[in-house]
């Protein structure tokens, strides 16, 4: 930092330090995506007895490549009568917030790009802004299987959040931080003594399962996925997107479920903790690699649920969403505090 | 100038131009989405002067929540958006004046040595793990105990309101409730009968006419 | 405090520009040939029968203002989970209190049947 600093001066040294740590979090990010999406086709094929993709480059290792250079190559389509500026904008505003909350997400104790105090706050406020892209997509579109998709995904997306909200209150109260750093730290000083056994996993379990479900919901992932439900309204909010401008809507999507993979592995599954005590050495250091498997996973039942489950009927989404997470979370979210102000509290 | 002032007039810059293509947008989901701009920007003004928590608390309840619906309502609704705009540049000059009035009288109390605004001092700027929240917190549910709990009675008169105006049955749906398509078991759609494996005695039909 | 948020700041202009690029990038790259009927919004081959923009269904709004109102009550939540180890019990019950209120609501909603969909 110091060299780029003697060489620009400190302040412009200052700015291109932060960017290249920025393209250091944003590219590796992009090739996840990139192979998230072979990944999805692979373990969806072994799961339904079939092999995926097998043909670009050894096991199909260069399809993301080829995908993404087809969809480059496409034209991109402007409908007739659509509001050709906002139009445009639909996947811009989509994929920004998909990477913004990104700022602030650590990788270890150490190595997060912007410390701040308020970072799970941050990560919801710049997350609820997601919901723009969809809408304005659908709207701009002027077709009506668009408008319908993005109107079902937007109230969709907004009854989730209200659950998720309630799961990251319970999390607030026992880690007392708002900071993902903080939250993490706090996991491991539990009775379990950083193990899997002090993990917010075991106490704040039906919280974990509710962020859980309520994340495949917010990605609009099967089976939640009716606001793409090809069956139905052909492709939802994005029908009309074509070439580069889809595909950026698509990397938002995935971009989104590996956030709320790693938000998940950060708040309930002890982020970078080993899941072994620290007094086994080697096994029990904390350190990146656990937090990649962590996230890995999460990914994997992303997967596993969208190969498994049929797709569920709206209404019954919004039942899920309104008459059992909010209840469920809400009463949690009181027996914990009385749990905490008990001589039984975990959290002293 | 330094660094935030420079942002402090960028915003501001933003802000304003936002701001009027609120009300001059020619569509309104155009000025729907100009007003999210707006809210954005003035979330970055409460950031510069520190109060992490509310700028962002703006961003989740105002863009991500309150301009959702703004934008449902100007979306699906067909407002005739040329009718209301009839005579708005008619009524323009009055409205400019009325603004530049409010305008001056501001400056005028602000301007005044009564106000003392150059005995204020600048906020300090705060350590870097300052917590805004934690300061926050510890104020509304102790202190302002009484005003908290009565923003819960707002929010109740809010939601009974909202459904008081909205709510209304359809006769016409065909409607089942999903808790009660949940709870159905296998044995309350199909019930299996024990049969005896006996043939019937053949009937011997005495007088010979077609059967139906 | 500030100074945390300059990276943020950054960060939001290139998840900006990693929208842009693509698009600007996909548009110099790829052929342009629109004709009328590729560019007509899809509907299985008919032509369009009204317009898109139609009225919808009033329990969009509704689930949109119960949306806000339950936003407001986790950011009321956020604070007071952050310092509820301080507060103790007399904050516990505060809440208690903010909470059954808004209770009280939630069930007006449910018996009102603003919950379902039909």
């Amino acid at each position: 930092m110091e060299f780029i600093q003697g060489l620009l001066g400190e302040q412009a040294g200052l700015v291109v330090w932060t960017l290249l740590k920025i393209v250091a979090i944003v590219a590796p990010m992009m090739l996840a995506v990139a192979y998230l999406t072979l990944a999805e086709r692979k373990v969806i094929g072994y799961m339904q007895l079939r092999i995926g993709p097998n043909r670009v480059g050894p096991y199909g290792l260069l399809q993301p490549i080829a995908d993404g250079v087809k969809l480059l190559l496409k034209e991109i389509i402007l409908p007739a009568k659509s509001n050709k500026a906002l139009f445009i904008i639909g996947p811009i505003l989509s994929i920004a917030p998909a990477l913004a909350a990104w700022a602030v997400v650590p990788f270890t104790d150490t190595l997060v790009l912007a410390n701040i105090d308020a970072s799970l706050l941050y990560i919801m406020a710049v997350t609820s802004m997601g919901v723009y892209g969809v809408i304005i997509a659908g709207w701009a579109a002027n077709s009506k299987y668009s408008f319908l998709g993005a109107m079902r995904s937007a109230a969709q997306i907004v009854s989730y959040e209200i659950a998720m909200g309630f799961a990251l209150v319970t999390v607030l109260m026992v880690s007392g931080s708002l900071n993902l750093v903080e939250i993490v730290n706090q996991q491991g000083r539990g009775m379990g003594g950083g193990s899997i056994l002090s993990w917010n996993l075991i106490p704040l379990f039906p919280m974990f399962i509710v962020y859980l479900i309520a994340g495949v919901a917010e990605t609009n992932r099967a089976p939640f996925d009716v606001a793409e439900g090809e069956s139905e309204i052909v492709a939802g909010f994005h029908v009309e997107y074509s070439g580069m401008a889809f595909a950026v809507f698509f990397l938002a999507e995935y971009a989104n479920m590996i956030l709320i993979a790693a938000l998940t592995s950060l708040m309930f599954l002890g982020g970078w903790l080993s899941p072994f005590p620290a007094s086994w050495g080697l096994l029990g250091a904390s350190g990146f690699i656990w937090l990649a498997l962590k996230i890995s996973l999460v990914l994997f039942c992303f997967l596993w649920f969208r190969a498994t489950f049929p797709r569920y009927r709206y209404d019954q989404i919004m039942r899920l969403g309104w008459k059992v997470f909010i209840p469920v979370t809400l009463v949690w979210v009181v027996v914990v505090g009385a749990w905490m102000m008990s001589p039984l509290s975990l959290w002293q | 100038m330094s660094f935030p002032l420079i942002v402090f007039y960028v915003l501001s810059a933003i802000l304003l131009f936002s701001a009027f293509k609120v009300v001059t947008a020619k569509n309104p989901v155009h000025a729907a989405l100009w007003l999210v701009l707006a809210f954005f920007t003035s979330s970055g003004h409460w950031l510069l002067l520190q109060a992490e928590f509310l700028a962002i608390a703006l961003v989740l309840v105002y863009v991500g929540a309150v301009m959702v619906l703004f934008l449902f309502v100007v979306m699906m609704l067909d407002i005739n958006i040329e009718k209301m705009r009839a005579g708005f540049w008619q009524h323009f000059p009055l409205a400019a004046t009325v603004g530049l009035i409010m305008v001056a009288e501001m400056v005028l109390i602000l301007a005044s040595p009564q106000a003392h605004l150059a005995g204020y001092e600048a906020a300090a700027p705060l350590a870097a793990d300052a917590s805004n929240v934690k300061v926050l917190g510890l104020q509304i549910y102790t202190t302002y105990l009484m005003p908290f709990e009565l923003a819960a009675v707002l929010l109740l008169l809010a939601i009974v309101a909202a459904i008081a105006l909205t709510q209304r049955e359809r006769k016409d749906g065909k409607y089942v409730d999903p808790a009660m398509q949940v709870e159905v078991k296998a044995a309350d759609r199909l019930s299996i009968v024990k049969m005896a494996a006996v043939r019937d005695e053949p009937v011997i039909n005495e007088t010979n006419e077609p059967q139906a | 405090m500030l100074q945390n948020y300059f990276p943020i700041l950054l960060f939001v202009i290139v998840g900006l520009m990693v929208g842009v690029g693509p698009i600007v990038l996909g548009k110099l790259v790829s052929p342009n040939r629109p004709d009328p009927e590729k560019l007509s919004p899809y509907e299985c081959g008919f032509e369009a029968f009204e317009d898109t923009r139609m009225r919808f269904d009033v329990r969009y709004y509704l689930v949109a203002i119960l949306f806000i109102l339950f936003d407001l009550e986790i950011a009321f939540l956020f604070p007071w989970a952050v310092v509820l180890k301080e507060i103790g019990m007399f904050g516990f019950g505060a809440m208690l209190v903010f909470l059954a209120i808004l209770t009280i609501g939630f069930i007006y909603e449910w018996k009102k049947g603003a919950l379902e969909w039909e």
